[in-house]
């Protein structure tokens, strides 16, 4: 066990927690505020569809997936950045569920 | 006994053989299999169970009968049943997994340290799988009653005994590995019928691209039968409803027992994250087949079958009206039925299509097959959640900590099958469609867990008097507003009992804070280990320190 300074301790979680609100902030831009102004966007027509349409039915769908697939991956990097080692995770996750 | 009543039932009992012969190789003896399948599950394979867990009969059945019928607001169930897995990824799932434990319920009540809220976690589990069985179960009688020609309630009668004797004796293991294989039969049966009609209106192989310009013509058929156009906004409720159906279905998800339990079954926070991402990829593959498949029925019926002679209707017609699910009646008496005679049921549209579309039988029997995985799955999932909460909570946690390992899985055994005949009982008279009630369950979620969830791990100083107050203030004005909206009228913005997610979580989380503050701060040691769920496992925060595990023992 190593004593890890604040300042670091606290980079790490503020590393994290902004690029959620990045996250959080395009997921509500694609679900939420398209559908807001879903009267102006059907004007426009995109591969057919009128796009609030396209939207709903794919546009939302298609962001939210590459978001987590980014979460996934660029929390791995800040993950190692930090030094962390996912086998050492694994062996101590074992031991921290409690067992009955 | 046609030929597609004995093809259909050969690919379905096939199927189940599959199912077995995986939970019986399987079969759970220890409790934590029984739970949580062991811990160690890697993440590809549990996307595709949390898939199969997560796609029930209302997204498999139900969803694309309900954009079908309600054009773009159907879409509302497209975002929220997808958009959920953020908030789950992001703000739950890891911090929960870190946390180390069998059931939400469990956290809730050592992480408040109260058994007031354990009990109070695991009644709201019960109420929550309860009302979403009973989605599945409805569902099931809909494809049941269609094979063998029967009506819908007895075919619910048989999906009982089915269900209830899979998910007593399979548990948590022998269903992760048996909901892959689910997902799989699932999502070849959703695709098969989509890229077939696909091929068959458009001549083109690729769905996803194709029906955009059938969703545009058919908005100009539209204006010539003098409806509202098909994708024109906000035809079937103001857009508040939209939005509030939206947040519901977003917060529910990450507010249920049974999928959040899923990610349990992963090793590390870093395997939540891959799980969330993988489970939403396989999810979206149908999410995003749904509003294709509505559009190609619909134009299939406003084309084909709209129009034609009432007295040279094909035979389809008249298996489905069995079923008491869809109603044609020449109404002005001109021998012709028009698109507006033409009544359909949201919870027949999927099932009825491949038939309607003449796709044969082969395909007709495999999306049979795949609605059983998914009504199935998912009411494996409902039932070990129920169980769980059950056995596990109320009964070993509360009543009985002496009882032993054998004691507990008959309990849960038992809970289960009186768990389905109720769920049964309910499901004979649905008192809404399959996609309504399973909103319901997702409301009640988004009104009791997603706050306890979200402020429990967010916020170091919300403690049990808090979270007892905040799960029944949501579960009070959740449940208050669906019958107020559904059985007495009342409804702010035009929001139905669909939404009433928004206000039962809203009301859930002032209560929680309000009384929190109002009341003294948690233990220290509780709110370090609030604190400590911020970073990954190898990082302890502990005396107000991080400090690194760097020899990975257990040694804290």
């Amino acid at each position: 066990m190593k004593k890890i300074d604040k300042s670091v301790a606290d980079a790490y979680f503020r590393e994290k927690n902004r690029n959620m609100i990045i996250y959080f902030a395009i997921w509500f831009l694609v679900s939420f505020g398209a559908v807001m102004i879903a009267e102006p966007l059907s004007e426009i027509s995109i591969g057919g569809f009128p796009f609030h349409y396209f939207m709903g039915a794919q546009g939302a769908v298609l962001t939210f997936i590459i978001l987590l697939f980014v979460n996934a991956k660029v929390s791995d990097g800040i993950d190692k950045k930090y030094g962390i080692d996912e086998e050492k995770n694994v062996r101590l996750s074992e031991g921290k569920s409690l067992d009955h | 006994m046609d030929t597609q009543f004995l093809v259909s039932l050969s690919i379905i009992l096939a199927t189940f053989g599959l199912y077995i012969g995986i939970a019986v190789f399987n079969t759970a003896k220890q409790t934590s299999d029984f739970y949580v399948a062991g811990r160690g599950v890697p993440p590809i394979f549990n996307g595709m169970a949390i898939g199969a867990d997560w796609m029930s009969a209302a997204s498999f059945i139900g969803m694309a009968g309900t954009i079908m019928l309600l054009g773009y607001d159907g879409l509302a169930y497209i975002m929220g049943w997808t958009g959920g897995y953020l908030l789950l990824t992001f703000l739950l799932a890891p911090q929960l997994r870190k946390y180390g434990r069998y059931t939400v319920p469990e956290f809730i009540g050592d992480r408040f340290n109260s058994h007031t809220a354990r009990v109070i976690a695991a009644i709201t589990t019960i109420i929550i799988s309860f009302t979403y069985s009973i989605g599945q179960l409805s569902g099931s009688g809909v494809v049941i009653g269609r094979l063998f020609e029967i009506d819908a309630k007895l075919g619910t009668m048989i999906g009982v005994v089915l269900i209830a004797t899979y998910a007593a004796f399979g548990g948590m293991k022998g269903i992760t590995w048996t909901q892959v294989a689910q997902y799989i039969i699932l999502i070849i049966a959703y695709l098969i019928p989509v890229i077939f009609m696909s091929l068959q209106i458009t001549s083109s192989p690729l769905p996803w691209l194709s029906y955009g310009e059938l969703v545009g013509k058919m908005g100009e058929l539209d204006r010539e039968l003098g409806i509202s156009e098909y994708f024109a906004p906000f035809t079937n409720g103001t857009k508040w409803q939209f939005l509030a159906l939206m947040f519901t279905l977003m917060a529910g998800t990450a507010g249920l027992p049974h999928v959040i339990v899923r990610f349990y079954t992963v090793s590390t926070m870093k395997a939540a994250r891959w799980s969330g991402a993988w489970a939403l990829l396989f999810i979206g593959l149908l999410y995003l087949s749904a509003p294709a498949y509505a559009a190609f029925s619909r134009f299939i019926l406003m084309t084909k079958v709209a129009g034609s002679k009432i007295t040279e209707l094909p035979a389809w017609t008249k298996t489905w009206v069995d079923t008491g699910k869809l109603q044609l009646a020449d109404g002005n008496g001109d021998g012709v039925l028009q698109w507006k005679e033409l009544i359909i049921s949201n919870d027949i549209v999927v099932m009825a299509t491949p038939e309607i579309a003449n796709l044969g039988v082969f395909v007709i029997g495999l999306v049979a097959a795949g609605a059983m995985a998914a009504a199935l799955s998912t009411a494996g999932g409902l039932m070990i959640a129920i169980s769980s909460a059950f056995a596990h909570d109320i009964y070993y946690r509360v009543m009985k900590p002496n009882a032993t390992e054998k004691t507990r899985l008959n309990v849960a055994r038992i809970s289960i099958v009186v768990a389905t005949l109720f769920a049964g009982l309910i499901a004979l008279d649905p008192p809404g469609a399959i996609t309504q009630i399973v909103a319901w369950a997702f409301a009640l979620a988004s009104g009791t867990f997603f706050p306890a969830l979200i402020l429990g791990v967010w916020w170091k100083r919300s403690n049990a008097q808090g979270v007892i107050a905040g799960m029944l203030v949501g579960l009070g004005v959740t449940l208050a507003y669906i019958f107020a909206a559904k059985y007495g009228g009342f409804t702010i913005l035009g929001i139905i009992d669909t939404g009433a997610g928004v206000f039962g979580a809203s009301a859930a989380i002032i209560a929680n804070i309000v009384v929190s503050l109002a009341t003294p701060a948690p233990t220290q040691k509780i709110q370090e280990e609030v604190l400590d769920l911020r970073y990954p496992e190898q990082m302890v925060y502990k005396n107000g320190e991080v400090w690194m595990n760097d020899d990975g023992t257990k040694a804290l």
